[in-house]
């Protein structure tokens, strides 16, 4: 039977909040599927375009940024400034031509660890029928 | 009517008094019709200052130079730097102080009114004269561009030379100066981002094919980054050379530097290096369309970063380059920013 | 051999040319002319010059040198490493300027001076240049007479075409050029002595055509010895914002910069490959302890062209600057380093 096509995901998770959440999914044995690669950074706020740039360009199929709900970032403001600047990253990124459901963000909370299974489980099935990511991917 | 004779007294006052080091201008360049950028040091150089449809040119971006020679002299000297703009260079000076890369009192700007016409494409024109030689562009008083050519004057409407950003222009006269030259009159524009439109309506899969035809041809020139006053980081994300060394740094250390983007111009990486400058320029570029005419493999460029200044209007409700005093669009935020894309 | 070849005929004999990957000047939607392989349905030579020149398809702004990678059998690391040369594919490219062919055979000299470039020279053996004389002036700006080429010069060039109207003068230089005559077969003619007469009528005209000079560049060399220090740099490169566009579309630069590219840390895997740089940057001259000998715009200006026009002539006798004009049309502040070697000479006396 051929091999069937599993995305790789790179998730940016906020220290504070989504890497929590998903924890709490770990220990409390919740099943979800094994295609993500987490990326702890302290807040959602911190993500530079370029991380999302760079995860694709190395060969990601899916990118997720994760943080806290709006009003409760750990550093108050972070997530706002998130908001802003990965919504222009994603308008960009459609614009020139990559599909939009391979960068998603979420607000997932620490306490939130059925929200973040959830959110891979979509993230996955979104991402299988569109194949792998070959339009940034660095070919050498 | 805008002249340069209002300008050039001023400037030869500035000069005479020292209140200025130099003045940025455009003067007559090599080929004797078109206009060049030029340093007026004395007074009596002030006479080649020109100012007609062919001073494409902003020269906001010497500005940057000027910044960086001063950061080096041990004494720099404090006066400001003249500085003749167009509306659309206006917007630069005002992005510029908008992010305190420069003081007001830095710079002295004579402005001068496109009034309701703009610059001239280089292209056009040929296309427009065919084997006629132009000598000398002014602009008439009925909205006609009167060319002066080895086969006699030819008159022509603005609309059919102008550079395609003079069309969707949002400013026609500076923002900002201290003298001015010509009339505060604006151009009507219907569709602020109508040039767009023909991207947009395109599929997914046809823009990306678009965009990868495009990009295909950039061989990593820099061009692009190198006119914009807007990229003045001393260190870019492509040369990630730059690195505190230290007696002690082993050769190790110096070869593991992260490398965002290769330097051979394979497509995903001339991506990388489009896509990141244009989102540096999200909520400061103010479409002076100099990456586009400097790109000498015409990619066009505007397109890429007027994306996301039509994005910052529609979503934000930001214009960069009018008002100095707001935060820079990404180091701000409304509560009701948009979040429908958000899990 | 001298052939005539008329212009009906020319998709004839590319359709004959089946062994080799044909590149002819390809016009874009804004009018300019690339390199580019041919559809054969868009085969003529009517165009002034390419934007970038032949170099970019004899030197490319991407050369794979090696492929490396590390491979761990169980406490054993191997490094394998693999040179790759490029393909083996015989290339022709259509339509080359005589001041472009000049610039690779000065390209040649660099590749093969101590040290023979196996990459550059794997390229070069496989290509064949089929040249077109210049009627007229392809750029508003050439001045190829001044630093020692003309409008139908034959150095570097395998084949060579002058266009007589309807036909052209076909005059093979090279045994490559040769083999790529033969292989067109009957498709060409002999020519009658009034047809060369024609073409060296034509090539005699198309030298007065060129109308921007550069007086005693020889006389210049000398000067700009003696200018290192002058502050005439300065003021010439105040607008220079250095693009780099001079150097990467000038058909005879070829300064390259090595880098290794990974495509995975762990298992170390990559490639070594060389691409196009810069004297124009700021970061060409960095080096690794910080200091920048070359940290302002007027040293690079000056080494640009101090390189051209005194470094190569001490080196090879040949001005490295084969007239062509891109860097003065495409320069977006319009430097013109006629303009600015004039000011050196008059300086320099």
């Amino acid at each position: 039977m051929a091999e069937e096509f599993e995305p790789k995901i790179v998730a940016f998770l906020c220290k504070w909040c989504s890497s929590a959440g998903s924890d709490l999914a770990g220990v409390s044995r919740m099943e979800y599927p094994a295609n993500v690669v987490p990326i702890q950074v302290m807040c959602s706020g911190s993500i530079s375009p370029l991380y999302v740039f760079s995860a694709f360009n190395k060969g990601a199929d899916g990118v997720l940024v994760s943080g806290c709900h709006p009003g409760d970032c750990h550093y108050i403001k972070g997530n706002f400034y998130a908001r802003r600047r990965l919504k222009m990253v994603k308008q960009l990124l459609e614009y020139i031509g990559l599909e939009p459901q391979r960068f998603q963000m979420s607000w997932v909370s620490a306490a939130e660890g059925t929200k973040y299974t959830q959110v891979i489980k979509d993230f996955v099935k979104e991402l299988k029928p569109l194949g792998p990511q070959t339009k940034l991917r660095r070919t050498t | 009517m805008a002249k340069i004779e209002d300008l050039k007294e001023e400037a030869k006052k500035l000069l005479r008094e020292g209140k200025v080091k130099y003045i940025i201008g455009y003067g007559v360049g090599g080929n004797g019709w078109t206009a060049v950028p030029v340093f007026i040091k004395k007074p009596e150089d002030v006479d080649g200052l020109i100012w007609d449809p062919t001073c494409v040119h902003n020269l906001a971006r010497f500005l940057v130079d000027e910044k960086r020679r001063k950061a080096k002299e041990k004494q720099p000297d404090a006066r400001p730097v003249g500085i003749i703009v167009k509306g659309c260079d206006s917007r630069a000076i005002v992005v510029l102080l908008q992010e305190k890369f420069i003081d007001r009192k830095d710079v002295y700007i004579l402005g001068v009114s496109c009034e309701k016409a703009g610059v001239v494409d280089d292209k056009k024109l040929a296309k427009k004269l065919k084997e006629k030689k132009p000598k000398k562009i002014e602009l008439g008083d009925n909205g006609q561009f009167i060319i002066d050519t080895d086969g006699g004057k030819v008159e022509v409407p603005v609309e059919e030379l102008l550079a395609e950003r003079c069309l969707e222009c949002k400013a026609n006269f500076p923002v900002i100066y201290d003298v001015l030259s010509g009339d505060k009159t604006k151009r009507a524009v219907d569709k602020p981002f109508g040039s767009l439109e023909k991207i947009e309506a395109l599929s997914s899969e046809e823009r990306w094919n678009f965009w990868r035809a495009e990009l295909e041809k950039c061989i990593r020139c820099y061009a692009c980054r190198s006119v914009c006053p807007m990229c003045y980081c001393d260190e870019c994300v492509v040369d990630s050379i730059n690195m505190a060394v230290a007696a002690d740094t082993s050769a190790e250390e110096k070869a593991q530097k992260i490398k965002w983007i290769q330097r051979s111009s394979e497509s995903s990486e001339n991506f990388v290096y489009h896509l990141v400058r244009a989102i540096h320029l999200g909520g400061r570029c103010i479409d002076c369309g100099e990456c586009e005419r400097a790109c000498p493999l015409d990619i066009p460029l505007r397109f890429l970063n007027k994306k996301l200044e039509k994005e910052a209007k529609d979503l934000f409700g930001y214009e960069a380059g009018f008002d100095s005093s707001l935060p820079a669009l990404i180091s701000c935020f409304k509560d009701d920013d948009p979040e429908d894309f958000i899990r | 051999m001298e052939k005539i070849l008329s212009k009906k005929a020319l998709p004839q004999w590319v359709k004959t040319l089946t062994s080799y990957k044909v590149y002819f000047p390809k016009k874009d939607k804004d009018e300019r002319w690339n390199y580019a392989e041919i559809d054969h349905e868009d085969i003529n030579l009517a165009f002034l010059n390419t934007t970038l020149p032949p170099k970019k398809l004899l030197f490319p702004q991407k050369e794979l040198f090696l492929e490396f990678a590390k491979t761990a059998d169980g406490d054993q690391e191997t490094l394998e490493v693999k040179e790759i040369l490029p393909d083996e594919q015989p290339v022709v490219i259509f339509g080359v300027r005589p001041c472009d062919a000049r610039a690779a055979w000065l390209l040649d000299k660099v590749f093969a001076g101590e040290f023979t470039d196996p990459y550059y020279w794997k390229r070069r053996n496989q290509t064949t240049l089929v040249g077109l004389a210049c009627d007229t002036p392809p750029w508003e700006n050439c001045f190829c007479l001044s630093v020692e080429g003309s409008p139908c010069s034959e150095e570097g060039l395998d084949i060579l075409l002058t266009d007589l109207g309807d036909k052209y003068f076909v005059k093979s230089l090279t045994e490559k050029g040769a083999t790529l005559i033969r292989a067109g077969k009957k498709v060409f003619q002999n020519p009658k002595p009034e047809d060369q007469k024609r073409a060296q009528a034509v090539q005699a005209e198309s030298v007065k055509k060129i109308k921007r000079q550069l007086k005693d560049a020889r006389a210049i060399s000398s000067t700009l010895k003696r200018m290192f220090d002058s502050p005439l740099w300065d003021e010439e490169s105040m607008s220079c914002i250095r693009c780099g566009i001079c150097t990467y579309l000038c058909p005879s630069c070829h300064c390259f910069d090595i880098n290794d590219e990974l495509e995975s840390a762990s298992p170390l895997k990559g490639n070594r490959v060389r691409t196009w740089d810069t004297c124009q940057f700021p970061d060409f001259t960095m080096h690794s302890s910080g200091h920048n000998p070359r940290p302002e715009k007027a040293s690079r200006l000056r080494q640009r062209l101090c390189h051209k026009f005194q470094y190569f002539v001490e080196t090879y006798d040949k001005f490295q600057c084969v007239g062509c004009g891109r860097c003065i049309s495409l320069c977006p502040v319009g430097i013109d380093i006629i303009k600015v070697l004039e000011k050196v000479n008059q300086h320099g006396t």
